[in-house]
């Protein structure tokens, strides 16, 4: 949270009456007591390490997954299909084998195939086609 | 202005051009390896992209997850800091190709620079002052002793196709030339298959002292003083000073001079730094030219007041120097101790987790540093730790700053060379400003 939501925070509380306000993320804890006086005591809490912002919704670092991940061996572009008017490589549910393309990382123009290392089902896809991913970016959970 | 800096760096300077882009409401992107997920350089920036493993050759030094990570971030700018691929040609064209502004020299100029003779020639042309010598290959003796008689004794023979100290012999006079002559020549011919020898004065009890100037697109570059760079460990610079404690105003000028015409002569545009030997007697002479912010670059900020990085972030963008030569003044003395994670007697790595941190503060203290409580030190970069920066209002005033803020520097968990630099502090040689190159190994050998 930036210092100007911080300050729209307050801002929102004190048309209120609101005493204490206590908001919880996983990046963040704030919380806000409102005294007699006029000051309000604001504590923000970062928990350390930070997680590193990322391009795409997730990050290599915040990303807690279960189950055997496959993570992208580039920064680039993902793609679930080779081009626009093919079929995706994968759907979740899929039974796929060891050495089979599951997407494609683009990286300054070339395209690189990304091949499942084990044998398994896809349980979960975690990135969208056309999102930017970083080198060790969770992409796909394979149940094997 | 620019809107968005990609830093293609890591560690301090990394955090540096993040403080210089933030002051200039430049949006920022940095990158990191698995390794640096957590550093301040993740942390301070708007946006980090993770390019790679920890090995620098697959991460900050891998050209293609750099661009990768450019063009994605949408950056109208590079900044590529010092070191990894600062003086990269390829990685300037390829910014350029990317249409994206490369904060530094541009590939024409990191190329003329980046090869030695080239350097030379380029800058012999515009009348900076080379180590005298002969005009390339010597054809005889007699033509070597007709050199050395124009150049003055001592002399060094160097084999054209020479390196490692191999082929190469010095000569006190005429009656050590001959023999020094046949032998260099059979070493060079056995050793490199050329026994091709040129002669250069051999400058006694050198002094390293670099100029930094700074450019603009508008044909504009005034320096900003020297630095004295003299006390080395192995070629390594330990510890910097500005001014040099050798230079009058009249060398100032000289030599200052003689920087900003050999930029000039390439048409530089950006900061960099012009390096030179000078002797006891204050005869300089031009050895090369690094084209990019140096590691020592705060000791010129502290004793001009100008912020090099900003200004060179302001240059890239097209406008003009915001001060002429007249405008540059050096005021009072500074001084950067370089802590690196090394023992301090033996200088091997010591990698490991940062337990314990405090820098010292207080008036006329600079502190540029990566590091913070429970930061790992990783063997994969380079063992700088910070750069510890005093500015007095004297040479005296400075050492004296520098004496306490060393002092008063805690750092635990990993070793540091911060009681070598206590030393060096208490030390009559350095203290006399009197030293020239070989000190500092001198001082180790005591």
């Amino acid at each position: 949270m930036k210092m100007d939501e911080i300050k729209a925070v307050l801002e929102l509380l004190e048309d209120t009456d609101i005493r204490e306000f206590e908001y919880e993320d996983e990046n963040l804890r704030l919380g806000i007591k409102r005294g007699a006086a006029s000051a309000p005591l604001v504590t923000a809490m970062a928990p350390a390490p930070m997680a590193a912002p990322a391009l795409g919704t997730g990050s290599a670092a915040a990303e807690t997954v279960s189950g055997h991940v496959i993570p992208s061996p580039f920064v680039g572009t993902f793609y679930r299909a080779a081009s626009p008017e093919s079929a995706p490589y994968t759907e979740v549910g899929q039974r796929v084998e060891a050495g089979q393309t599951l997407c494609i990382v683009e990286a300054m123009k070339l395209m690189n195939e990304i091949e499942a290392d084990i044998s398994g089902t896809v349980k979960k896809i975690l990135v969208e086609n056309a999102q930017a991913v970083e080198y060790d970016q969770a992409l796909f959970v394979i149940e094997p | 202005m620019f809107k968005k800096v990609l830093i293609a760096n890591r560690g301090e300077i990394a955090l540096r051009v993040i403080r210089a882009c933030k002051e200039l409401d430049i949006e920022t992107v940095t990158v990191h390896s698995t390794a640096d997920a957590n550093s301040l350089h993740v942390r301070f920036a708007d946006h980090s992209i993770c390019i790679g493993p920890p090995l620098a050759s697959a991460s900050y030094l891998h050209l293609p997850a750099i661009m990768s990570a450019i063009e994605l971030s949408g950056a109208d700018a590079v900044h590529p800091g010092y070191g990894f691929l600062a003086e990269n040609a390829e990685f300037a064209r390829d910014c350029a190709r990317l249409g994206v502004c490369f904060i530094g020299p541009t590939p024409e100029q990191i190329e003329q620079m980046g090869d030695k003779a080239t350097a030379k020639a380029t800058v012999k042309a515009a009348g900076t002052p080379l180590v005298p010598g002969s005009d390339g290959i010597l054809d005889s003796l007699e033509e070597a002793a007709k050199c050395a008689e124009k150049v003055g004794y001592p002399v060094l023979l160097k084999a054209t196709a020479g390196g490692g100290g191999k082929g190469m012999r010095i000569a006190q006079d005429r009656n050590e030339l001959s023999a020094a002559f046949n032998v260099a020549r059979s070493e060079a011919q056995s050793c490199f298959g050329n026994g091709d020898l040129y002669l250069e004065k051999m400058v006694v009890r050198p002094r390293h002292i670099e100029v930094q100037i700074m450019g603009d697109s508008y044909g504009n570059v005034v320096h900003l003083g020297e630095r004295e760079c003299s006390l080395q460990r192995r070629h390594q610079k330990v510890l910097e000073e500005a001014p040099s404690p050798l230079v009058t105003p009249e060398m100032r000028a000289a030599i200052g001079k003689a920087a900003v015409d050999a930029a000039k002569a390439i048409g530089y545009s950006s900061a960099g730094t012009v390096e030179f030997l000078a002797d006891e007697d204050r005869n300089f002479y031009f050895i090369e030219m690094n084209t990019r912010i140096q590691v020592e670059h705060p000791i010129t900020e502290m004793v001009t007041g100008v912020d090099l990085v900003k200004t060179m972030i302001r240059s890239a963008a097209g406008e003009k120097l915001p001060f002429t030569q007249d405008d540059i003044k050096m005021t009072g003395h500074a001084i950067e101790c370089r802590i690196n994670a090394e023992d301090p007697e033996t200088f091997a790595p010591s990698p490991g987790v940062i337990s314990g941190y405090h820098e010292p503060g207080g008036y006329g203290v600079r502190v540029d540093s990566w590091v913070h409580d429970r930061a790992k030190v990783l063997p994969f970069y380079d063992s700088l730790l910070a750069k510890l920066v005093t500015w007095g209002e004297d040479r005296d005033e400075a050492i004296r700053r520098m004496r306490w803020a060393l002092d008063e520097y805690v750092v635990e968990g990993v070793k540091t060379t911060v009681p070598f630099h206590q030393k060096v502090m208490r030390d009559e040689e350095f203290l006399s400003g009197s030293f020239d190159t070989g000190y500092i190994a001198r001082f180790l050998d005591r």
